[in-house]
């Protein structure tokens, strides 16, 4: 059960912030098809930071003496880093779309095309490899949480909820949670998130009462480019090893499709990714998922094909889509260029 | 006016963009060439001045002759180049031999990456032969058709089938036409280096152990270190009297790339108990190796030594690749390329091409002589290794196999 929460929140919390990214993009009323490109990106200038500063010793003192907070002090820099590297990424597609006027989805399968060959390109000069990795150990040893941390001895049991949020966990996580919740109220409870959204909705009607439509759209996807930068390096960090090969398995598209899963809605979307990842997880591991703790995995013992359990967060997504679609809505005025002249 | 402003702008944005990129390439302005633990690499430019040049990370990827010609060429199944294991291996030897001979050489990807077709592969065997090559070595079991159809082209080009075998005419096997002398395969005995290994850990004292392997079950290579693995850790444990548990699965690694999934899954095994897992394949090392390392668990590296790579591998089971490449090569250049054309040349202990590092093993119980002595066995053959992975689902004495798909 422990291993399958922990696994699960492993899988959905950059999916669940990504996904969030395109809400605050969509919302605004630019669609933000660019999500894997800027994850791609983001996760390769976070890996780059986290290379580029252990080369040059920082943080070994740290290592060393078993600073842990200071460690999780540096993977807080790299986020920051990646989310810097995404904003700035996203500005292309702001730039490209308000300022030109130019077509949404043109736009973002640029940046999809061009971020992996971007990336590739730079790790080859850098690091003379196909992958970009830490330049000393491996992620775990540097940023997961360890129950020896705490004063627990390794083999020493620090209870369920110890066991499932503390130990072998990524504070990273938390903090996208908390982000994401953030983020959620800032969009739904304040005057800004009001007028980002207005101008996803009405555009024209929102400039009437003076909102500056193009300065909200801009807003919105530099957020989006922050958020999707972040959750790439997140990605990374949780499931990649830290390690940036201008490759994130898809992760930006499974998370525009769990935006529109979630109906555009934070909590959601917030469900869906949880739904996604824990069928992603038991996918992947059903044959070491002992959730009633009598050693036997049943999802094994049972015998069915693991093709079955491949196919089921994909079947999953299409029987759900197929109850909640006709509720769905987009953002009514998204993928439109906003024209002043235009009323 | 406006558009001019607007093409400006984008300029600048462009510009400002690509500056943001460099600067931190140009922070850590280290040479590339920097990830061999040994800290002199001098950096020799591959000229043969500096008498024999040792270190493949001194020995330029991207070289360039001045028509245009590169006299081998080496090109990939699938997987990346610089693997840190089966392909960089092999390309390491391509550039030490062409260092140290004064070769021209040169690397060739087929087109679509992991996702290569034979068609892509034969167009990359074509680009090579156009810029002059006279022999390519070519890395990995999917080469077969693509090999054939290029080396009934062109009887005047040698191909090095490495972890090959040789080839026919045509594929028809009720009538395969001749043997093909311009092609040499070249295999190793894996399940040596396999057994090595597994009875290692096992001596050590691992009783959990695990093994997940590149290429979905279908290479031949990786079978046999899997089998290998499966006997050596079963002869131990007989020896001390013990049972010892194996995990063993293909899945995820049927293009040897790292994935989420495979590491979901890895995380699965060592968090139900696994001790150690054999990562047999390229890239795919990664996610295992993050796996182990969240679990406080060990890994065996696979074709090189991969111990540089992570402080998570244990020990890892070698074939000697680079020296693989440079026999073949110098039978090509020497003029004796008869003695392994169109023929099955099989490396293992006795060629001293497979084995483990014991300099830079972090094995604590299980020491040099005992590994001298077993290698030295399997040598005369007092050891022996069953090589047919076919049998792999037996029942074992000492040792439980689960297989998992």
């Amino acid at each position: 059960m422990t291993f399958l929460i922990r696994q699960t929140l492993i899988y959905a919390v950059p999916l669940m912030l990504v996904a969030l990214a395109g809400v605050f993009a969509e919302r605004s009323g630019i669609i933000n098809l660019a999500l894997e490109g800027i994850m791609i990106f983001g996760a390769f200038m976070g890996v780059l930071f986290v290379n580029a500063v252990q080369e040059a010793g920082g943080f070994a003192g740290a290592k060393a003496d078993g600073n842990w907070l200071a460690l999780q002090g540096f993977a807080l820099l790299a986020m920051l880093a990646a989310a810097a590297a995404g904003a700035a990424f996203s500005l292309l597609l702001s730039f490209a779309s308000v300022n030109l006027r130019a077509d949404q989805t043109i736009g973002g399968t640029a940046l999809n095309l061009m971020a992996p060959a971007l990336v590739l390109f730079l790790i080859r000069i850098i690091a003379n490899q196909n992958v970009l990795n830490m330049a000393k150990g491996d992620a775990a040893p540097w940023f997961m949480l360890r129950k020896t941390y705490f004063g627990y001895g390794r083999t020493d049991s620090m209870g369920f909820w110890g066991e499932t949020f503390v130990n072998q966990t990524y504070p990273a996580t938390y903090v996208c949670i908390l982000l994401f919740i953030v983020l959620s109220v800032i969009l739904y409870k304040t005057r800004f998130g009001l007028r980002l959204r207005s101008c996803g909705e009405n555009p024209q009607a929102a400039d009437s009462l003076g909102i500056n439509v193009y300065k909200m759209r801009y807003a919105g996807t530099t957020i989006s480019g922050a958020l999707a930068g972040m959750g790439g390096f997140v990605y990374a960090l949780t499931t990649a090893n830290c390690s940036a090969n201008g490759d994130v398995a898809g992760f930006g598209f499974l998370a525009l499709a769990v935006m529109i899963f979630g109906n555009w809605k934070p909590l959601n979307i917030a469900g869906a990714a949880l739904l996604f990842g824990l069928f992603k997880c038991v996918a992947a591991s059903y044959t070491s998922i002992d959730i009633n703790g009598d050693g036997i995995c049943m999802l094994e013992a049972i015998g069915v094909s693991a093709h079955v359990y491949r196919m089921m967060p994909y079947v999953i997504t299409l029987v759900v889509l197929a109850f909640t679609s006709k509720k769905s809505r987009a953002p009514k005025a998204e993928g439109i260029p906003y024209d002043k002249g235009q009323r | 006016m406006k558009k001019l402003t607007a093409l400006l702008l984008a300029m600048a944005m462009a510009l400002s963009l690509a500056a943001c990129n460099s600067n931190p390439g140009a922070g850590s302005s280290e040479p590339p060439a920097n990830n061999s633990q040994s800290g002199e690499g001098i950096p020799v430019g591959g000229n043969e001045s500096a008498g024999p040049v040792t270190d493949p990370n001194a020995v330029d990827d991207n070289p360039s002759t001045a028509d245009g010609k590169y006299e081998i060429a080496m090109i990939t199944d699938v997987g990346d180049l610089k693997d840190k294991s089966f392909n960089e291996g092999t390309w390491n030897g391509v550039k030490l031999y062409a260092a140290n001979n004064g070769k021209t050489y040169k690397y060739y990807r087929p087109a679509n990456g992991n996702e290569a077709t034979d068609d892509d592969r034969y167009n990359a065997y074509v680009a090579a032969i156009e810029a002059g090559a006279k022999v390519i070595v070519a890395p990995g079991f999917l080469q077969a058709t693509a090999m054939r159809k290029a080396a009934v082209e062109h009887p005047e080009v040698n191909f090095v089938f490495i972890d090959g075998f040789p080839l026919t005419e045509r594929a028809d096997e009720s009538d395969p036409g001749d043997v093909l002398t311009n092609v040499a395969g070249i295999a190793f005995q894996e399940e040596q280096c396999g057994y090595l290994a597994g009875y290692a850990v096992v001596k050590e004292g691992f009783t959990k152990l695990g093994f997940s392997g590149g290429g979905g079950g279908d290479n031949p290579a990786c079978c046999r270190y899997g089998y290998g693995y499966v006997q050596g850790a079963n002869a131990a444990a007989a020896e001390m009297g013990i049972n010892v548990e194996m995990r063993y699965s293909w899945a995820y690694g049927s293009n040897f790339s790292a994935s989420p999934d495979l590491q979901s899954m890895m995380q699965g095994w060592y968090s139900s108990g696994t001790e150690i897992v054999f990562a047999c394949g390229g890239s795919m090392f990664n996610s295992i190796s993050a796996a182990a390392a969240a679990n406080d668990g060990c890994v065996v590296g696979v074709d090189v030594d991969q111990s540089t790579q992570s402080d998570t591998v244990v020990t890892s089971a070698m074939k000697g690749l680079e020296q693989s490449v440079t026999f073949s090569l110098d039978k090509q250049f020497t003029g004796s390329w008869a003695d392994i054309g169109g023929a099955a040349t099989s490396l293992g202990a006795k060629d001293d091409a497979v084995g483990l590092p014991t300099a830079t093993w972090s094995l604590t119980k299980f020491t040099v002589e005992e590994y001298e002595k077993l290698l030295a066995g399997i040598k005369d053959g007092s050891v022996s290794v069953d090589a047919d992975y076919a049998n792999l689902e037996q029942s074992y004495s000492n040792l439980t196999l689960s297989v998992e798909d």
